[in-house]
């Protein structure tokens, strides 16, 4: 193997050493959920709290919620997070309805109120919030270093 | 990922894990980074919940000293995981006329709604507690015994309860790690037990004679003068449950009438006057016929003739 080879492979063994230290994401990205419960006050009234889901039963509120960090000194450009909605969730809506949502698995995409599902007959109807299957929140700005955030949506269990 | 489907009323099945995992994209130095979150798992816990209902129509009809009288209950499990279930019998209750005896409970093992004898199984508490996915139902059988004493009209309560093994209690109550698929098990507004009841009611066989005539007298009209001829038609019917044996018919001849001559029928069909194979004989005062056993809800239709003198 001649010297200039030598160089090639070297370079190519550089670089794809320095993919996992881009992926090592500057920007973190964490999930959380937990369970709107409903507790009695002293007066006898209820208030909602959010809790640990250490109990999840059918029917119960669940509340998701991602957090986003740019932990890097570059800024993140075009930053955008999506996330399904898990199969044994019917979506109740986000905190700041900036959203644009899937009802086919990812495919394409919209607002809510913009899409229509086919009916079997040849008919349609105005998505809802049962068709959802997707979520994605598409940040106009880009994420500069230090920029955090969360995005918060809710889910019932089937 | 995801677990399995949510078809169910009960919701969706316990012990499915519940993962989200966010994805975000982002440029940076010109090239695109995809990124996911952590994948955050929860489960799915097991909701306790059954309902009984009795499956008669109404009072299951019955009679003196009847033998495994079948009372019949549906289970259903309305809760989010297959569970087993405890099932207690109860024919001492309260309030009503008399306490039958149990005899045993019987599982429809075949599915068909009805008692099949020496078919469906017979059930013994703690060795074949019937395990029930989510809403799923079986039809359970009560059999009791009537007391050979009880009176006509008489009638008994005969319930079940059933609870779900896991654990009952108070809606809400929750049995740490008991539910299916490693999730708790928790109470629901059911109190993961139920309980049902129909009725026995004591209405023995009977029957109801009635006796009806139509007159032609010699003119062809329908006076009653000498020489008319009155058709005498005797109905029995039985009623009530089960079946009366050896049911006879005597009817004297009134003094002032004269009997025709082979003129009985039963059911339609000519009998002779005398004691021979036929069911009917007169003997010169009486018609007499024999109807054998006559089952509740049948009847048995007799005439015969007469002369006025």
């Amino acid at each position: 193997m001649n010297n200039f080879l030598k160089l090639c492979f070297s370079m190519i063994l550089l670089a794809a050493s320095s993919v996992p230290a881009m992926a090592a994401a500057p920007v973190e990205l964490s999930s959380d959920i937990f369970v709107e419960k409903q507790e009695k006050r002293p007066d006898g009234s209820f208030s909602t709290v959010l809790a640990k889901p250490n109990l999840i039963l059918p029917g119960d509120q669940l509340v998701f919620v991602v957090r986003y960090r740019n932990a890097s000194n570059k800024p993140a450009a075009n930053f955008s997070v999506t996330n399904p909605i898990p199969a044994a969730i019917t979506f109740s809506g986000t905190s700041d309805g900036a959203e644009i949502v899937s009802i086919d698995g990812g495919k394409s995409w919209g607002k809510l109120s913009q899409l229509r599902v086919n009916n079997a007959d040849g008919t349609s109807r105005n998505a809802l919030m049962t068709d959802v299957t997707h979520l994605k929140w598409q940040m106009k700005q880009t994420l500069a270093a230090g920029d955090a955030g969360k995005l918060i949506f809710r889910g019932v269990v089937k | 990922m995801f677990g399995a489907g949510a078809a169910h009323a009960a919701g969706t099945l316990a012990g499915t894990d519940i993962t989200n995992i966010a994805t975000a994209s982002y440029e940076t130095g010109g090239t695109t980074v995809d990124i996911d979150s952590n994948p955050v798992v929860i489960k799915v816990d097991e909701l306790l919940d059954v309902t009984a209902v009795s499956s008669d129509p109404g009072d299951v009809i019955t009679s003196n000293g009847a033998q495994n009288v079948v009372s019949t209950f549906r289970i259903t499990n309305t809760g989010n995981g297959p569970e087993s279930f405890r099932i207690t019998p109860n024919v001492t209750n309260g309030g009503d006329d008399f306490n039958p005896a149990l005899v045993s409970v019987v599982i429809d093992t075949n599915g068909n709604g009805v008692y099949d004898p020496g078919v469906d199984t017979v059930y013994v508490a703690g060795t074949n507690d019937p395990n029930l996915t989510p809403d799923q139902s079986l039809t359970v059988f009560v059999l009791t015994n009537i007391p050979a004493t009880q009176s006509n009209g008489n009638r008994a309560q005969v319930s079940l309860t059933t609870a779900a093994t896991t654990g009952t209690g108070a809606p809400g109550t929750t049995f740490a790690s008991a539910g299916q698929g490693g999730g708790n098990a928790v109470v629901g507004t059911t109190g993961a037990d139920a309980d049902a009841s129909g009725f026995v009611l004591v209405n023995a066989a009977s029957v109801a004679l009635v006796k009806s005539a139509t007159v032609l007298d010699p003119f062809g009209g329908t006076t009653s003068v000498p020489g008319s001829i009155i058709t005498y038609t005797l109905v029995a019917t039985v009623s009530g449950n089960g079946t009366l044996n050896n049911l006879s018919i005597n009817d004297p001849i009134p003094a002032s009438a004269q009997y025709v001559a082979s003129s009985i029928t039963l059911a339609g069909a000519a009998q002779t006057d005398a004691v021979d194979a036929d069911q009917a004989n007169f003997n010169g005062t009486r018609v007499n016929v024999a109807l054998g056993n006559v089952a509740a809800g049948q009847s048995r239709t007799v005439t015969f003739k007469v002369r006025i003198q």
